[in-house]
């Protein structure tokens, strides 16, 4: 405090500014850069700036251009369904987007201390942040479609004309994607309130984020296969029900075949987006800020959850009770379960990025149908699983509230390692357990033979393993390190290696079966994996504190 | 300048504020106490406008809470306990965007800031190029401070404003509101250092369960009581007596 020198009264034009800036300018301004630079900036260093949020936009916008350019495969077809399928894809990029943007930037609660006791009209509010959402989805938008627009030009039906067109219906389209969303939002917070709707929209948001990987993965593979052979018409009866449909009709009005059925399609998005932005940024602008106070009264309500209760009666039931011996252990256990089973970061951190793991087994069975080729694709398979508790432990690091994981090094601890044990039991118990019983029963049905699934077993062998890397040097501790730090290419790099190394597992166990020594080499391999996992544990048991910068 | 008529706020089926009633003149810093839950916080959100009450009426120099709420929060500015800020922003921009929110230009609020950063020892680098994320506990609720302030509003609400902050901080802060309280500014003190509203209010109104207990100067109260500090009369009075003896006993269970 500089000698206590009080400010002196404050001159009349700060009062009223000659030129008072716009409040939805500002506002406009403020909600785009906290989307650039991201809302919490506590994992940053003195002086130093996040992570570029920029940066990290730019590589989604390059990465959509390509994704986009799958569209390639409907090159030659006519324009519905071109557009069909690209505003399908459209539709479910943006959705995702904007579902799991819309609750952090509507209904902050933090924001409330912030905004809320200031003269800032809700209406202004609510349209600073629908606006910055809009903007946003159609960058997104647009770089999804750029190939699209040269495509369309070549369809069997197209022409000049159709970018323009298509143009016009990506923009339609995002409002109505942006308009559904802030919609339901809405209805569901005076409906349910907020902490249902949390629990709902990132259940939504997890398959959502989920069955968009699995369909990047798949659609590729679908669309090679599809060849010459697309047939997708307009007047399908269940077609209206469809909202891509409405677009690619407006589309095929516009700029392709024209016919009374697309104009009809066409007709029934525009009405129906108008309809949804009447209803979403129109009709509930003027609820909005009783939506932004119910916030503020439901975080005086606290109810029982109940997932703290299935997970106590989860440790203290065998066999976990027996594994979970250590309180350390198990207390590490039961803070990784609440993560995974209740916060909305984690879990949208974690679900879609294992979902990869998952489809891939899927993909390898349906390469080649030889026997020996399925085969490899359930031995290798059951290996690549092992990525499943690699890939959970190492995102399970990250969380918003890593600053409240100073408690670990404030405990007498001599080191991480219960910790990770326990973060390293939870991800098998909750993510990996089901993933294989979920994976040995597709095996069963999609096989020819069922005891081609013994093959399984040189994976499960190794699983324990694979989950044992992420925890050397105590680097597997939940929830310690800052979210922004999730985006680092060298994990991934990491785990593809140890996969490819490992691949030689499927292949040797392919070759001891049919040399009639499978028995033989599951021994050896049993006790090699064994000796590595026991030299593992000790190592971790003895792991010392990281130092922290 | 604040005047609150039977003000209620009910969640659901507990009320949290019960039929408050009193009044504040400009000029005054009132210490508003209560044991944790009694409905401070709620009281301040209401009348901050962040929360519309269930029943009852109040008007904040001379504007209604419920059809001019916006006026309303013209004339407040309000320091939150939780000293929620924008973390990603640097604190410049933080305050130019408070300013902005008011109708003040950058361009006029700017020598406003300066006068703020001088007065708090901020540093016009720190708060130029830092991320409010960045900052300590302290440095930010510097940082609130000057936002609820900037404005130069006629009432303001301090919910646990002296927390972070260093013990030079603190003494300077209460220089100044007692300085703001002398040029006509009506102040609310909400907070749990009972010593420090002892000494810098004029006046403690103290609520419990959502209910007014009592009101008046700390001093008339202190003695009509017989309770020798504010802190005494605070326990005395929201079922806290026989604390100390409790706290012995407790301290007792850790003996080995």
């Amino acid at each position: 405090m500089s000698d206590a020198v009080l400010p002196p009264p404050l001159p009349p034009s700060l009062r009223v500014s000659a030129v008072a800036p716009s409040i939805s300018g500002t506002l406009r301004q403020l909600y785009l850069k906290l989307f650039l630079r991201g809302r919490s900036s506590r994992g940053v260093q003195k002086g130093g700036a996040p992570k570029s949020v920029r940066a990290r936009l730019g590589y989604a916008l390059f990465f959509y251009v390509i994704l986009g350019l799958l569209c390639v495969g409907f090159m030659g077809q006519p324009v519905f369904a071109l557009s069909l399928y690209i505003h399908s894809t459209t539709l479910m990029f943006l959705a995702m987007f904007v579902a799991s943007s819309a609750g952090e930037v509507l209904f902050n609660k933090e924001e409330a201390d912030i905004l809320m006791h200031r003269p800032v009209p809700s209406r202004a509010l609510l349209w600073a942040k629908i606006s910055v959402l809009l903007q946003v989805a159609l960058w997104l938008a647009g770089a999804l479609n750029l190939g699209a627009l040269m495509v369309g030009i070549g369809a069997s039906d197209g022409g000049w004309s159709y970018p323009l067109a298509h143009a016009a219906s990506t923009v339609l389209e995002a409002l109505f994607c942006a308009g559904s969303v802030v919609l339901m939002y809405q209805l569901c917070l005076r409906w349910l309130g907020r902490e249902r709707l949390d629990g709902l929209m990132t259940t939504a948001q997890v398959l959502l984020a989920m069955a968009t990987v699995l369909g990047s993965q798949l659609a590729p593979r679908l669309i090679g296969r599809m060849g010459k052979s697309v047939f997708i018409r307009e007047d399908t009866w269940w077609m209206p029900f469809l909202p891509p449909a409405w677009f690619a009709g407006l589309d095929d009005a516009l700029s392709g075949g024209g016919a009374a059925r697309s104009w009809a399609l066409g007709g029934l998005g525009v009405a129906l987006t108008g309809l949804v932005s009447f209803l979403a940024f129109g009709k509930l602008a003027a609820t909005y800020e009783q939506g932004l106070q119910t916030l503020n009264e439901r975080a005086n309500a606290v109810k029982p959850r109940g997932a703290r209760r299935w997970l106590s009666a989860l440790v203290s039931s065998a066999p976990l009770r027996w594994w979970l011996k250590d309180s350390v252990a198990r207390a590490s256990f039961l803070l990784a379960g609440a993560y995974l089973a209740r916060d909305r970061d984690v879990k949208l951190r974690i679900f879609p990025a294992l979902a990869p793991v998952f489809v891939m087994p899927v993909i390898l069975w349906n390469q080649d149908s030889s026997t020996w080729a399925q085969g490899f694709g359930i031995a290798f398979g059951g290996v690549y699983l092992g990525m499943a508790p690699m890939e959970g432990l190492n995102l399970l690091r990250y969380s918003q509230q890593w600053q409240a994981a100073d408690i670990f090094r404030a405990a007498p601890l001599p080191g991480p390692g219960p910790l990770c044990h326990g973060a390293r039991r939870a991800v098998l118990c909750l993510i990996t357990l089901p993933a294989v019983l979920i994976y040995a029963l597709l095996a069963l049905a999609l096989s020819r033979e069922p005891s081609i699934l013994i093959l399984i077993l040189p994976g499960m062998l190794a699983l324990p393993v694979f989950a044992m890397i992420p925890c050397l040097r105590g680097q597997a501790v939940p929830l310690s390190l800052p979210p922004e730090e999730a985006h680092s290419a060298g994990r991934g790099v990491r785990a593809i290696a140890v996969m490819a190394f490992s691949a030689a597992i499927p292949s040797l166990a392919l070759w001891a079966r049919s040399a009639g020594r499978l028995g033989w080499f599951l021994a050896i391999e049993a006790l090699l994996m064994g000796t590595a996992y026991f030299a593992m544990r000790r190592s971790i048991r003895g792991a010392a504190w990281p130092s922290i910068e | 300048m604040i005047s609150l008529q039977r003000l209620t706020k009910r969640f659901g089926t507990q009320t949290a504020v019960d039929a408050l009633s009193f009044e504040i003149p400009s000029g005054q810093i009132v210490g508003f106490l209560g044991p944790n839950g009694a409905g401070k916080s709620t009281t301040l959100r209401m009348l901050t406008g962040m929360l519309e009450p269930t029943e009852g009426a109040a008007t904040i120099c001379g504007f209604d809470l419920r059809t001019q709420s916006l006026e309303v929060k013209r004339h407040v500015g309000f320091v939150p306990d939780s000293g929620a800020v924008f973390e990603s922003l640097t604190g410049l921009e933080y305050l130019e965007m408070v300013a902005a929110l008011y109708g003040i230009s950058s361009a006029a609020a700017l020598p406003r800031i300066e006068q703020f950063i001088t007065f708090f020892d901020l540093g016009m680098d720190t708060l130029g190029d830092k991320l409010l994320g960045a900052y300590s506990k302290g440095m930010r609720r510097k940082v609130v401070i000057t936002a609820a302030l900037l404005h130069n509003p006629p009432v303001v609400f301090f919910d646990e404003p002296l927390d972070g902050l260093d013990a030079n901080a603190a003494v300077g802060f209460k220089t100044l509101i007692q300085t703001l309280a002398r040029e006509g500014k009506a102040i609310v003190y909400s907070s749990h250092v009972l010593d420090v509203v002892e000494r810098v209010c004029d006046r403690v109104i103290l609520i419990d369960k959502g209910r007014l207990i009592v009101d008046g100067r700390p001093d008339s109260l202190v003695a009509a009581h017989g309770s020798g500090t504010l802190e005494k009369l605070f326990t005395q009075l929201t079922g806290g007596s026989g604390l100390e003896r409790r706290a012995e006993d407790f301290a007792k269970t850790f003996r080995s």
